[in-house]
Parts: C-alpha cells; sequence; structure tokens
C-alpha cells in the first residue's frame, strides 16, 4: 500500500512539475509559483518518507527494499540504504532540487517576477526529466510479485559506514544545486536583467551549492581512507572525477560572477560557466549510472538508462546553449582593466580552472574513445596522467591566488605590498620547514615546493591583512571578510595536507604471526592476537595491535570483515588519528595458521586536507548566507 | 565573428554528445563469434587452482555450462563477480572461468577474497585458448548447451537483465524438455 501511495505521488508531482516548467513559457503571466513549488517539494517528500518507511518495516516485496536491504540490517543502516543505490539515490536528487527551488522562490529578492518566473520554469522542466526517467526507468517502487523475497540481498557492506551514509546526500545536494545557477543564468538571457541583477541573484546559490559539494567529496575522500584499507585519499576513479570537475566550474563560476556583479565584467563567462558547471553535474550523472565507465562506484548498469540520461544531458545543454547563441538578449560590454588589477587575476583563475576541468574530463573518458578506436584494446588513465596534468596547474592558480586578495579593480596602483609578501612567505616557508624538521626530523626536498605554495597562499589570505594599524580595525576586517578568508586559508591548509602526505608517508607490507612484532618508524610493532567476533550481519576477524614508543604507546584493531548476506568482504582500518601524522594499520590476507600480511603506514598531516575542505566548506556557506542575507 | 563564437559551446557539446552516444549505442552484439553454433575448440592449458594439472576439453563436462572470460586487471570482472556468485549458488549452470592474461598469484588472490565462483579456471597466460574462441577482452561470457556446442556469447559484464534476455531461452528449453 505505502509503496503505491509513494509511486502516486511521484507521479502527482511529475504532472505538476510539467505544468510548472511549461507554464512560464506559455502562459506568461503570473503564476503561483511559491506555491506550486511547495506542493513539488512535499510531494516528492511524502515519496521519499514512503520509500523510507518500505526500507525500515523490511517491505521485500519492493524490489529496491529486497536488492539493497536485509532483515538483519541495524535500524540505522536501512533508513540510509534508501540512497544506497541508484533508484533510491536519484529520488534523493530529485528531492534536493526541489528543496533548492523552494530556497531560491522564498529566499531570492528579485523584483522582476517574470525572470524569477523562468527561473522557477527551467528549474521544473529539469524536475520533471528527472522524474520521467525515474518512473520509467528506476522506480524505486517497483514490486517483485507474487513470490516475495524472505531476506533481502543487503546493502552493499563497504557503504555500512556512517561517514558513507552522509556522503552521498550532502555530495548530491552540491551537484544539484547548480541547477539554481543554470537557470539564472537561463532566465538572464530570456528577460534581459541587468548583469548585476541576475549575478547577485546566482552568487549565493553558486556557494551555497560549491560547499555541500565541498563537504560532499571530503567526506568521500575520508570514507575511502579509512574504509578501502589502502589509505589512500584521491584515487581519480571516474565517479570522484566526476564531482572533481563540477566542484572547479563552481569555483570558477564564484568568481566570474563577483566580476560580473560588482564590474559588469565577465558577463559570457559567467554565463556559459553556469551551464558547463551544470552541465558538469549532469555528465558526471550520466558517466556513473549508463555503465559507460565502471568504477568502485558504479551504478547498476543499463544502456536503456543511459541513454535515457544522455537525452536529459543534450536537451538542457544544447537548449540552454542555443539560447546563449541565438536568444542572449544581455548585452556584453567592453571595459578596460589593466593586467595588475583583480579583474585579471579573475581571469586567470577562470581560464586555468576551465583548462583543468576540461583535461580531467578528457583524461576521464579517453579510455573510451581509445577503446572504441582501437577495437576494444582497454587503457587505463590512472593517477600519473592526473598528477601530471593536477601539478602544474595547483602551482600556477595558488600563485595567483596568493596576489589576487591584494589587487584592485581596475588597476593597482600600488604594488609595496610584493616586497611585503614575498617576506611573509619566506618567513612561513622556514617556519614551517622548521616545524617539520622537528616532528620528522628530516626534510625531503621534493616537498619544498609545494611548501613554498602554501607558505605563499598564507600570505596572500591572512597576513595580508595585518598591515592594519589597530585591533579592531583588524577584527573589523576579518568580520567583514571572514568567508572569504576561511576558505581561501582552506586552500592553503589543503596543499599544505597534500604536500606533506605525499613526501611523508612511510609504509611496509609484511607478515606478523601472534606475539610476533617488528620496529616500523621508531615504533615497535606487536600483533597481540587475532579474534573472532559476530556483528549483527557479519562475522569478523580482529587483529589486536600494540604499538609502543619510548613514549608510551597505543593498541589498535584492523578488522576483516565478511558480510553474511552477501558473502563480500570488507576491511577496516586500525587508526591513531594525530593532528600531524596518523598512524595506519590494515589486515591483509591470512597465509597460513595464524599469520596474516598487514600493511603499516605513517600518513603526515593527512587530516589537514580534510581540515582545509572543511575551511572551504565553512568560508563558502558563510559568504552564501552573508549574501542572502544583505539581499532580504 | 562573434556570432561564430556564441554558436562554437554549443557545436562543442553537439560534438561530445555525438561521441557519447556513440559509446553508448555501440552494442557488443556484433561481435558475433564465428564459434557460434559449434563445438567448444579443443585445447590443454594448465589450471589456475594447480599449475601441474593440465585441463583439456573433455573436462568442460557438466553442462549446460558458461565459460566465462575474466582477469584481475578487469574491472567490469568485479561488477559481473556478485552475479556469477548468484549464478553458482543457485547452480542453474555451471560457470568455468578462463583466466586471461593475468597473473595466477593476484588471480588466486582475488578469489579468495571475493569468492570463486567457477568450477575451475583454465589459466590461459598466452591467450591462446581465448583466441581459438575469438575472444575479445574480458569479461566475456560463452554459453555451451547440453550437448556441448557454443549457443551464445556475451561480450561485457554478464548482469541480471542481460542473462535473462541472452541465456534465459536456452534454460527454458531445458525446462520444457
Amino acid at each position: 500500500m505505502i509503496p503505491e501511495v509513494g509511486h502516486i505521488l511521484l507521479i502527482t508531482s511529475l504532472v505538476l512539475s510539467l505544468f510548472g516548467g511549461l507554464g512560464p513559457f506559455i502562459l506568461k503571466k503570473d503564476l503561483p509559483t511559491k506555491k506550486i513549488a511547495l506542493v513539488m517539494f512535499l510531494l516528492v517528500l511524502g515519496a521519499f518518507i514512503a520509500l523510507i518507511y518500505s526500507f525500515l518495516i523490511d517491505d521485500f516485496s519492493v524490489a529496491y527494499v529486497a536488492q539493497n536491504s536485509n532483515i538483519n540490517l541495524p535500524t540505522y543502516y536501512k533508513f540510509a540504504a534508501t540512497w544506497g543505490a541508484h533508484e533510491g539515490s536519484l529520488l534523493l536528487w530529485i528531492l534536493s532540487m526541489n528543496i533548492w527551488l523552494v530556497g531560491f522562490i522564498i529566499f531570492d529578492k528579485n523584483k522582476n517576477k517574470y525572470f524569477s518566473d523562468i527561473v522557477f520554469g527551467v528549474s521544473s522542466l529539469v524536475i520533471f526529466s528527472f522524474l520521467l526517467f525515474t518512473i520509467f526507468t528506476s522506480n524505486p517502487f517497483d514490486r517483485i510479485l507474487p513470490i516475495t523475497p524472505l531476506n533481502g540481498a543487503d546493502l552493499n557492506p563497504s557503504l555500512q559506514d556512517i561517514a558513507f551514509t552522509v556522503h552521498p546526500p550532502f555530495l548530491y545536494f552540491g551537484y544539484s544545486g547548480l541547477l539554481l545557477p543554470f537557470a539564472i543564468s537561463i532566465s538572464a538571457m530570456l528577460s534581459g536583467q541587468s548583469n548585476q541583477e541576475w549575478a547577485s541573484s546566482s552568487r549565493p546559490w553558486t556557494l551555497m551549492a560549491c560547499s555541500f559539494l565541498t563537504v560532499g567529496i571530503g567526506l568521500g575522500s575520508w570514507w575511502a581512507y579509512y574504509e578501502l584499507g589502502w589509505g589512500g585519499w584521491w584515487f581519480w576513479d571516474p565517479v570522484e572525477n566526476a564531482a572533481f570537475v563540477p566542484w572547479l566550474l563552481s569555483v570558477a563560476l564564484i568568481h566570474s560572477l563577483l566580476v560580473t556583479e560588482k564590474r559588469n565584467l565577465f558577463i559570457n563567462w559567467s554565463l556559459l560557466l553556469s551551464i558547463f558547471a551544470f552541465a558538469a553535474s549532469l555528465l558526471g550523472t550520466f558517466l556513473v549510472r549508463s555503465g559507460i565507465l565502471t568504477s568502485v562506484h558504479a551504478f547498476a548498469l543499463d544502456p536503456e538508462r543511459g541513454l535515457f540520461l544522455l537525452g536529459i544531458f543534450s536537451f538542457f545543454v544544447l537548449g540552454g546553449l542555443g539560447v546563449y547563441a541565438f536568444k542572449n538578449t544581455i548585452k556584453s560590454q567592453n571595459s578596460f582593466y589593466s593586467l595588475n588589477s583583480k579583474e585579471f587575476g579573475v581571469l586567470l583563475n577562470n581560464v586555468l580552472l576551465v583548462i583543468l576541468a576540461a583535461s580531467i574530463l578528457f583524461g576521464t573518458i579517453y579510455p573510451l574513445i581509445y577503446e572504441a578506436y582501437t577495437n576494444g584494446k582497454q587503457i587505463s588513465v590512472g593517477a600519473p596522467y592526473f598528477e601530471f596534468i593536477i601539478f602544474p596547474f595547483a602551482i600556477l592558480l595558488g600563485l595567483v591566488q596568493g596576489v589576487a586578495l591584494y589587487l584592485s579593480w581596475g588597476t593597482t596602483k600600488s604594488f609595496n605590498f610584493i616586497t611585503k609578501l614575498t617576506l611573509e612567505s619566506f618567513s612561513v616557508f622556514f617556519l614551517t620547514l622548521l616545524l617539520l624538521f622537528i616532528l620528522f626530523e628530516n626534510l625531503i626536498a621534493t616537498s619544498f615546493f609545494i611548501i613554498f605554495i602554501f607558505s605563499w597562499l598564507i600570505a596572500g589570505s591572512i597576513l595580508v591583512n595585518l598591515r592594519f594599524n589597530s585591533l579592531s580595525t583588524y577584527v573589523e576586517f576579518i568580520n567583514r571578510r571572514i568567508g572569504v578568508l576561511l576558505s581561501h586559508l582552506g586552500v592553503a591548509i589543503l596543499v599544505l595536507g597534500v604536500g606533506v602526505v605525499s613526501s611523508y608517508s612511510y609504509e611496509r607490507e609484511l607478515i606478523l604471526g601472534p606475539g610476533e612484532g617488528i620496529k616500523f618508524q621508531e615504533k615497535e610493532v606487536e600483533l597481540l592476537g587475532i579474534s573472532n567476533s559476530m556483528g549483527s550481519n557479519y562475522i569478523s576477524k580482529k587483529a589486536n595491535i600494540r604499538v609502543s614508543t619510548n613514549k608510551g604507546g597505543f593498541d589498535l584493531i584492523s578488522e576483516k570483515r565478511t558480510y553474511i548476506p552477501s558473502g563480500q568482504v570488507t576491511t577496516e582500518a586500525g587508526i591513531e588519528a594525530g593532528i600531524f601524522r596518523d598512524f595506519y594499520v590494515s589486515i591483509g590476507d591470512n597465509l597460513e595458521g595464524d599469520s596474516w600480511s598487514f600493511k603499516l603506514q605513517t600518513k603526515a598531516f593527512i587530516r589537514w586536507i580534510w581540515l582545509g575542505a572543511l575551511l572551504i566548506t565553512l568560508g563558502s556557506f558563510i559568504s552564501s548566507i552573508k549574501l542572502l542575507r544583505k539581499q532580504a | 565573428m562573434t556570432k561564430i563564437l556564441n554558436i562554437l559551446p554549443l557545436v562543442a557539446f553537439g560534438v561530445l554528445i555525438v561521441v557519447l552516444y556513440s559509446f553508448l549505442t555501440q552494442e557488443n552484439d556484433q561481435l558475433e563469434s564465428v564459434l557460434v553454433d559449434q563445438s567448444v575448440p579443443e585445447f590443454e592449458l594448465p589450471s589456475l587452482e594447480d599449475p601441474n594439472k593440465l585441463i583439456q576439453k573433455s573436462d568442460i563436462n557438466q553442462l549446460p555450462a558458461l565459460i566465462n572470460v575474466w582477469a584481475t586487471w578487469c574491472i567490469a570482472c568485479r561488477v559481473e563477480h556478485p552475479f556469477l556468485m548468484k549464478l553458482k549458488n543457485q547452480s542453474t549452470v555451471t560457470v568455468y572461468g578462463l583466466n586471461y592474461k593475468d597473473s595466477r598469484e593476484k588471480a588466486l588472490k582475488l578469489l579468495e577474497n571475493e569468492g570463486n565462483p567457477f568450477e575451475f579456471s583454465i589459466f590461459d597466460q598466452s591467450g591462446k585458448l581465448a583466441i581459438d574462441l575469438g575472444v575479445y577482452g574480458a569479461p566475456e561470457t560463452f554459453f555451451i548447451d547440453e550437448k556441448g556446442i557454443i549457443r551464445e556469447r556475451h561480450v561485457g559484464a554478464l548482469t541480471e537483465k542481460v542473462w535473462k534476455e541472452k541465456f534465459g531461452k536456452y534454460l527454458k528449453d531445458k525446462a520444457d524438455a
């Protein structure tokens, strides 16, 4: 019964979203958009709750529940399994788009009703197409009748983890948030809004979407670190790239919109980036869910779904670019700015980020192209390509960011800051090296370059303000620019984390039996024993490991879990987390008797990567809220 | 000039879409094996599990059966792995593995970690049998009927849907007979 209710709610919202989508274009008069948006949101929310309910009561007659849950799955994971696979996550995605739309209708204060009606119309059309896709190819409420499975196949064990259950909602919320800048840019082109107005409408939502994308990606990286057992934090997996590309484009868009709003410039950049960022988010969905790329994240492989998604992608992206090419009523204008202006800094930022995004996208789909033109030979474009590509861009972007906050609009008159910046950078650089030397008792030359970029960024984002003559003006300044400062500081912290973890990490694979020990990185590591235990839906082998140093020690547990319903095996790493260094143990394979292989790793500064991501998230969130308040 | 520049993004994305479309519709079915409706070719290759044991055509004797071409370097094979495990557990057909251009050590490790859906795996490091079968890449699956005749071939990951559409009919025939 309840699944049918959910199904009917979805169909009702499908009809309503079609009406909402076409209304503004056909009727061209005042529509009660607020009411429609709210009802649409409530309908989809109702359907989502119906699906959650089906999971909680173990309704295995619903195919999606049967495939992704199990009678013995802990209740919390039954709840989270709702978005654990293709159908449910799609529904969550649609729900997120509805939340964004309601948010826009309530908070946007643009006075032109036609403008906001078109934003509403475009968004409703996107929601309509996703609902259509869900209902016809991926209905989460499909029943398996008449024979109902008794137990259910279980949720993918790697997803049975707290970080992983919250990572997708944040990510989807970020992805789907790029809907608003897209709809706003289309509406701006059709309604001929002034650039200042549409850019100021778009900025808070772009910042907010970027904030959620950042935290979603960050949580995914953290999860991969402790769950996959390899100790890595980024794998250049196609699906990670599918999230990274829209992130890069949304960052470019944030900066471009700023210039459009303040200086009436970069209008084409802002319009196109709005379309590109949304296109990248749709393309990511397509790549992940059509089955043409396979990865650890792969969803159900189904060419028909792929075709449908490609249809959605083509319609909106070609439609958007078509409006840009033929129906664009916005006049771009030339005004002058010099090479030492903030505008030029943002231009460099845009160019670099767009080329980087395109290169990553290319690397992601290149294996497909290669396969198609070499009759099926497969290659994989792995980390080496991406690292090779990203390195020069990261350096250049870092150099630009370091000075950009000092530059003025139009033209920068005084360059006194260069000396100061250089001086500060070198001070930070040597202090950081000193810290690393104290911590690790050696200095690794390959890390110097990145540490210098970190120092340059720190000098550029924080120390810049120390020139204020009194504490109160300094506090006032920080308060006024807190969002900008936090997110740029986040970039610096992240860069330091990446630089240090890639040069100051050590690993060793070895075999240990109970009672055996070894010396690793000046620590005595001993396997105390292996014990068996039972979880609610898995059996586990736990390796108890004692790590002792001359200053004390700690115990770690690394687990090998075998999930009963699926027989799948996962590894839980044992991690002693530290601000400066993680100690990481993961259990490998059982060799003979009670001997197991282990991988020991130390990961320096790895926490700084996620700390950086968190600061970027907070910074862009605060900026977004401030802008929304200012508009209100 | 500006007009052309305005249309440029549209054209670029149009091309991207055409390329993606061609990937998507590039059906592997066009690769009809010359061996369909013929008997499994003769071969003699070592077993994956035991290097000293040689496997021959006559060892593929629990029919009907699937011969599944797999390798540890093949990501799509991991995708179809749970489905093969399911086939094994339901004992609908016997699944024989053809471990293709792989390292023995890695292959055995994978089977140990992820479960072994295969009755046994033929270790075809040089791709000898694979060439005789006209294998295109991994994963690939051949259906062998009760008489030892190859009836169907599927290139790409074996999923529930492919199973129903391409292989289901052979088993239904069996049930009818």
